[in-house]
């Protein structure tokens, strides 16, 4: 069920198109569900386009709501969303892209970087409800085109490091123009200009970041990236990237403990579908989906490729088995953005949600006078905890599943705090949607924050969850992944049929790894790192 | 021009003939928004379709196929709802012809709707039973399904029907690798490399079958080979529909197919007839331009980056091609302006500021070339070719200590460089400034780009190390390498009597220091 405009999220992507094509149009944005108040609810932050021709009108910015959750009596309460976003002294207006969320000073507060075609800012959270603008004395910017980044920390340092994907090198001034097979003028493609390598930023620990791109071998390798998401992908307890590149090889980047990193996606066989092609990946995600302990990966495409779906094989290997798990056939005809591995129905097992939108002008519906002619539904697939999985008719899934949108962006997150996750859509040229789960909490589920003393979000920390009768279910703590967006930190593990919790087992991000006694169900708990449940 | 116009937007405005209710409403595309010779070539068709609907004695047969070539024509330009429609019509229409159900199954499994082709394709076999093409289209379908016992089924049965069908061989060995039967995969994917050893695609899923094999050597080996070509089964249906693509647009496609292949005469004709198709196409003289370059006629290629030039001033693509073409001549003054006119309207292009950054070198603006070498190293910190062209500029200007500190600066960026480890090696060597020698260190750097690259530069510069720190018997031997290697790699005479000279300067014995 979409609420976002009845709890006051009133938000429309503005492309700014003019007619002129120019590609970042077709490719915007992305938002955000993050506590920047540490009220423990989730506010959202959304990125903003504008008319990129010369002398348009100014964008009107990325908009910050508070979440003001609302005491319905008997009833859960509910979000009521408000636009601070001007008391919050952030003045985003970038290009918007995407933004990433992550406590990069350690401070117990989560900041927010902003991807833009163009410059990127980086905003710290000063606690007070206020924002400022640090990108240049950090040394944060990226003045690419840049869409999605990945907040985590390489070194075991204690301290978030920062990968930002990046794009094409795409200006005002080297525009082309680019036909369909039809001959009409239509956006152009990744091909038609030169991919850009990525960077990657080190946290120094003092409020300042190190460009090591060039010196960890990340800028070695150009490649038109729009998603990006961390995860000890080979189960040897550090960070590993994937980098999910439009119409060209996805680069495997293996952390090689000493801040350099070597790109194996070819040999993993992460790089290329099982024809051996590159295909158009937009959004990504990473996620233990066969209950085996590793992460797989999964990848939103292009309209006439279909998703793909990685399978790990344990160590840092894979197999594309998107056909065997029946996700092949369902995603042909749609152009996917924003996804995630979320346990939609809290059964325990991971299932997916795709928001779609084409980048090419639909023919049949310009014949019929759309005048943005993209919009596709969004589609949400079922994992049967077999290897396969099916997609849920529009009919049982909801309305925001049956209508069409140009969907981009995708933040996941549990907004009403009731125990299932929710997605937060952008939508270009139309507005925000805000999906809210309606079954999830209909079965046990655990909820738990995992952080350092500091209050930081320890994002990359693997939550083993022992259930009595059932097999451990292995969750992982991030906010990247998806489409230029930021998703919940909070850990969110569905217990299916099972309604007792034996104990829980952290392996924090530094490397150790701590048991924990059974948390309460049905509410969410504090985990911090040595000091106990909080 | 104006009355071809004229009647063209005259057919447009006229609405088709009613269809019998029986038919399937076509939904016709706008063709405003499309090349003029496309959109022509679509109204002629709409047009035969119109007079035969409008005509009482025209025959089933004779309407099946005027919609079955109106739905083709729709087909090659992408325009997927009228295409349906039309073949929809001409099955309908001609229900024994094959090819329609047949067309119909490839234009909706294009569009991802995979149990509706299926369908198309088992009423195209139903009437066809040999429709080979159609068998190993299912096949696809029913592996994209994850139906591997019916993909293998389809697949064998085009094989029995037409051995020689090598798709149908890939795609039995990716139904293996899906079953995990890697042995099997092995055997089908290196059978169906043999019989199309340019489909470098399957080297992929081969490689993939080895490393489930646990060989992970022959894994590397093919993975590595790895390319864009695929296999597909012979279909005169699917061949007939792309010869009728027309207009400057398809030219364009197949020329940058070509180009991308390597195929340049292919390329250049291609973008020959993109030209004619639209003279005054900027698009398809810069291409045309490109693709002469390869096939030697940098004379052609020079004439069509300068008519681009005239039609659009601003192309930086014709000013950059251009520039990079003339400066084979040497740094002349209208090379320069088309860098600088690129450099202007890409000014983020790492790559055009440092070709800019050569030619100022070689013309010696060396503080100009300084300059632009410095831009590209900041746009593209990864960019050794720059980092290099910097320091060699250094010392052009005899700031050799400068030198040296950007070599070693860039070293540290980019720890793995060979070529900048042997630029300073060279520079620690043989530096004219003595002081900034290190004999030692030039040693070890030179000694580590041998053994990773034993090329006759790189022997040279272990022979000026060894003979900067005096060892003038080491020099004469690694001298002698230098001079082997030079020979299988085809130095010039000039050159190879250069290292002998040096050689003898070596043998000689000591001082055999280089000259400071």
């Amino acid at each position: 069920m979409d609420r976002a405009a009845a709890w006051g999220l009133d938000f429309r992507y503005q492309n700014g198109m003019t007619g002129e094509l120019f590609f970042p149009e077709i490719m915007g944005g992305g938002a955000a569900l993050f506590d920047y108040d540490n009220d423990g609810d989730l506010d959202a932050f959304l990125v903003q386009g504008h008319p990129l021709a010369k002398g348009g009108p100014p964008s009107k910015g990325g908009r910050l709501f508070r979440n003001d959750l609302v005491a319905l009596g008997k009833k859960n309460p509910e979000p009521r969303f408000v636009d601070v976003t001007e008391a919050s002294g952030i003045r985003a207006t970038g290009y918007g892209m995407g933004v990433a969320a992550g406590d990069f000073d350690n401070d117990g507060r989560i900041d927010l970087y902003l991807t833009n075609f163009g410059t990127n800012q980086l905003w710290r959270n000063k606690g007070d409800g206020r924002f400022e603008d640090v990108t240049a004395k950090a040394g944060a910017d990226d003045p690419r085109w840049s869409v999605s980044a990945s907040p985590v920390d390489l070194d075991r340092d204690g301290w978030l490091d920062l990968y930002i994907a990046n794009y094409v090198d795409f200006s005002l001034e080297n525009n082309v123009r680019c036909y369909a097979a039809s001959s009409r003028r239509d956006y152009c493609g990744p091909s038609s200009f030169q991919p850009v390598p990525d960077r990657l930023l080190r946290n120094r620990g003092n409020g300042t970041f190190e460009d090591v791109s060039v010196r960890s071998g990340i800028a070695r390798k150009a490649g038109p990236a729009l998603g990006v998401v961390a995860a000890d992908l080979d189960g040897n307890g550090w960070q590993d990237l994937y980098v999910a590149n439009d119409g060209a090889p996805n680069f495997l980047w293996m952390n090689q403990r000493d801040f350099t990193f070597r790109e194996e996606a070819l040999f993993a066989g992460a790089a290329l579908n099982a024809a051996g092609q590159p295909e158009a990946s937009m959004g990504v995600t990473a996620g233990d989906m066969d209950g085996d302990g590793d992460d797989d990966l999964f990848l939103t495409h292009l309209t006439g490729e279909k998703n793909t779906l990685y399978v790990n094989l344990g160590d840092g290997l894979f197999e594309d088995r998107t056909a065997a798990a029946g996700l092949a056939a369902p995603s042909l005809p749609f152009t996917g953005f924003g996804t995630l591995w979320l346990d939609y129905d809290n059964d325990g097992w991971l299932d997916l949600l795709a928001a779609n939108g084409a980048v090419r002008l639909l023919d049949d519906k310009a014949r019929q006078g759309d005048s943005y002619p993209f919009a596709q539904r969004a589609q949400l697939f079922r994992n049967l905890g077999s290897g396969r999985f099916v997609e849920i008719p529009g009919g049982e899934a909801g309305a925001p599943f049956r209508e069409e949108a140009v969907g981009r962006g995708v933040a996941f997150g549990d907004v009403d705090n009731d125990g299932d996750t929710d997605a937060l859509v952008v939508n270009s040229n139309g507005p925000a949607r805000l999906l809210i789960n309606q079954v999830g909490s209909r079965r046990p589920w655990l909820g738990l924050r995992l952080t350092g003393p500091t209050g930081r979000d320890l994002l990359g920390a693997r939550v083993t969850v022992f259930r009595k009768g059932a097999p451990a279910l292995v969750r992982r703590a991030a906010t990247d992944g998806s489409y230029g967006s930021a998703n919940d930190p909070r850990v969110l593990v569905g217990l299916g049929d099972s309604s007792e919790v034996e104990k829980v087992r952290v392996n924090w991000p530094d490397g150790r790894s701590e048991i924990f006694p059974p948390p309460p169900l049905g509410r969410y708990t504090t985990l911090v790192q040595g000091e106990g449940i909080r | 021009m104006i009355l071809r116009g004229f009647v063209l937007a005259l057919l447009l405005s006229l609405p088709l003939a009613a269809q019998p209710a029986d038919f399937t409403p076509v939904r016709h595309p706008d063709l405003a928004p499309l090349e003029k010779a496309v959109a022509e070539q679509i109204a002629a068709q709409q047009e035969l379709l119109k007079a035969l609907l409008a005509d009482p004695a025209a025959k089933p047969a004779e309407l099946a196929d005027a919609f079955g070539d109106l739905g083709r024509v729709y087909h090659v330009y992408g325009l997927a709802a009228p295409a349906e429609d039309c073949y929809r019509n001409a099955a309908r229409l001609a229900p024994d012809a094959p090819a329609w159900p047949h067309l119909l199954g490839v234009l909706l499994q294009g569009e991802g709707r995979l149990e509706e082709a299926a369908e198309a394709y088992a009423r195209a076999l139903a009437l066809r039973p040999d429709d080979v093409p159609a068998l190993v289209y299912r096949g696809e379908i029913f592996l994209s399904q994850g139906k591997l016992d019916d993909a293998s089924g389809a697949l064998q049965q085009a094989l029995a029907l037409e051995p020689a069908t090598t798709a149908a061989k890939a795609l039995l060995g990716q139904v293996a690798l899906a079953r995990r039967d890697f042995k099997e995969a092995v055997r089908l994917l290196e059978e169906a490399l043999t019989e199309k050893p340019e489909a470098n695609r399957l080297h992929y899923s081969l490689g993939l079958a080895y490393r489930g094999l646990g060989d992970r050597a022959k894994a590397g080996e093919h993975l590595a080979k790895a390319g864009a070509v695929g296999v597909a089964p012979a279909d005169p249906l699917l061949d007939a529909l792309s010869a009728l693509r027309t207009g400057e647009r398809v030219h364009i496609a197949r020329g940058r197919t070509a180009f991308r292949a390597g195929r340049w005469a292919d390329a250049a004709e291609q973008f020959r007839k993109a030209v004619a198709a639209r003279p005054e196409s900027v698009e398809a003289r810069v291409n045309l331009g490109s693709a002469l370059v390869q096939t030697g006629d940098a004379d052609g290629a020079v004439v069509q980056f300068r008519e681009a030039l005239r039609l659009d001033p601003n192309n930086a693509t014709a000013h950059f091609n251009l520039g990079v073409l003339l400066s084979g001549k040497g740094p002349t003054p209208e090379a320069l302006d088309h860098l600088r006119a690129a450099v202007d309207r890409w000014p983020r292009d790492a790559e055009a500021r440092r070709t800019l950054a050569r030619l100022l070198r070689d013309a010696g603006r060396l503080e100009e070339a300084l300059a632009e070498y410095g831009k590209a190293v900041e746009l593209d910190p990864a960019e050794e070719t720059a980092q290099l062209g910097s320091a060699e500029t250094l010392v052009r200007l005899g700031r050799y200590g400068q030198a040296r500190e950007r070599l070693e600066e860039s070293l540290r960026s980019l720890p793995g460089s060979g070529r900048l480890s042997h630029g300073l090696a060279r520079l620690l060597a043989a530096c004219p400034d003595v002081s900034v020698r290190d004999g030692a260190r030039a040693l070890d750097l030179g000694l580590a780009v041998w053994n990773a690259l034993p090329l006759a530069a790189h022997a040279e510069t272990v022979a000026l190390a060894h003979a900067e720190l005096g060892r003038c018997a080491e020099a004469a031997e690694w001298q002698r390498k230098a001079l082997e290697a030079g020979r299988k790699e085809g130095f010039p005479a000039d050159r190879l009597a250069a290292l002998s000279a040096t050689l003898a300067t070596y043998e000689r014995g000591e001082p055999c220091r280089p000259p400071g």
